[in-house]
């Protein structure tokens, strides 16, 4: 039997390979889109050793779930949505466990959003790439976990509204208000990350 | 501004406005340069935050990672007939009552012959009768004079699980 050049081998077959049990094609799915499922968790959880965690155990579930995947989708879009919802059961379980913070509150009922001055000038203009990175990532470390997560999945993502609001379990208009406050926090943040050049 | 008017600028920008809405919020953009000045804030971090997208790695060897995700199949799929192990119970209940429930048959089935032929000989019939099986270790004896049929089961039983203290068969399962 010939060996498998796994490498030039086009995801559909891939996964077809691993459908039928082969670890091989299934290994080469990993090594291909790794960064992508992995940065999906990072960027939900803000924390590296979660989000290999989370990440490896949605490649676990993406194994025993291969039969259900019927080409719908992509295959990495079908791997997205399962780590998203794992990330989103383990945020749920962090959520039960502690008090919301008083902040998060005020975010939610006290539309704070409103009353912030609007950034006139581009805070990421002329910003090196790595250096943009960086305070984006910073940024977005500062958002509470809800609307880190509504921003993630229509921004990283590109959900429509009303599919937010399903994964999320909410409805439209909490998702439009979570967004509109997640950016007007991220521009207010990244602008206030500008000042001290 | 209006809440209202807000989520409309924002949700024209993700293209999620609804057509009957568009000319309303293209005219107050035209009028409006608060609106405006919303609209490129939102635009410019929106932009940002896409280009952010596809920076972040894996902080972990190819080999590494791939060997954590395997070693967690193999372990799942070494463990996957957890089901069966959790309906052990019911497997040692059935394995101890389906030869429980012969031996009871046999019992049966000898007591019935037995007055059926006590009652053709015209209640004469007196003699005694042994039984053994030699899987239970019971055996019976019969006296048709008085009626009477007794049934000794050894105890504890010649098999596996009557060894086996409470605890023990609590732990097996």
């Amino acid at each position: 039997m010939a060996e498998i050049e796994y490498s030039s081998t086009p995801d559909e077959a891939l996964v077809k390979g691993a459908q039928r049990g082969d670890m091989g094609s299934f290994e080469e799915l990993v090594a291909r889109h790794r960064d992508k499922i992995y940065a999906r968790a990072y960027t939900m959880m803000r924390n590296e050793d979660e989000a290999v965690d989370l990440s490896q155990e949605a490649w676990v579930k993406g194994w025993q779930r291969l039969a259900q995947f019927q080409g719908e989708s992509s295959f990495t879009t079908w791997m997205t949505r399962i780590v998203i919802n794992l990330c989103l059961d383990q945020l749920r379980k962090k959520k039960r466990q502690r008090a919301e913070s008083i902040e998060e509150m005020d975010e939610e009922s006290g539309g704070v959003e409103r009353q912030m001055p609007i950034v006139t000038v581009n805070p990421t203009e002329r910003l090196e790439r790595a250096e943009l990175r960086a305070r984006i990532d910073k940024a977005l470390g500062q958002l509470s976990e809800a609307h880190r997560t509504v921003l993630v999945l229509h921004e990283f993502e590109h959900m429509e509204y009303k599919t937010i609001a399903k994964t999320m379990n909410c409805s439209i208009g909490t998702v439009m208000s979570r967004l509109f406050y997640a950016r007007r926090r991220m521009a207010s943040l990244l602008q206030d990350l500008k000042k001290p050049d | 501004m209006k809440e209202e008017i807000q989520l409309k600028l924002q949700a024209y920008l993700d293209g999620e406005l609804p057509a009957g809405e568009v000319k309303t919020v293209v005219d107050l953009l035209a009028g409006d340069a608060e609106a405006r000045e919303l609209l490129a804030e939102l635009t410019n971090t929106r932009n940002a935050i896409t280009a952010h997208a596809g920076e972040i790695t894996v902080p972990a060897t190819r080999e590494f990672y791939w060997s954590g995700i395997r070693r967690e199949i193999e372990r799942q799929e070494k463990t996957a007939p957890a089901p069966a192990q959790s309906a052990s119970l019911f497997g040692m209940l059935r394995r101890l009552l389906v030869p429980a429930s012969g031996v009871a048959a046999v019992l049966l089935a000898v007591v019935l012959a037995g007055r059926q032929f006590a009652a053709s000989e015209g209640g004469t019939f007196r003699e005694e009768v042994e039984t053994t099986f030699e899987d239970s270790g019971a055996f019976t004896y019969r006296d048709y004079s008085s009626g009477t049929t007794l049934v000794w089961v050894d105890y504890p039983a010649e098999n596996d699980f009557a060894e086996m203290d409470l605890e023990d068969i609590l732990e097996f399962n």
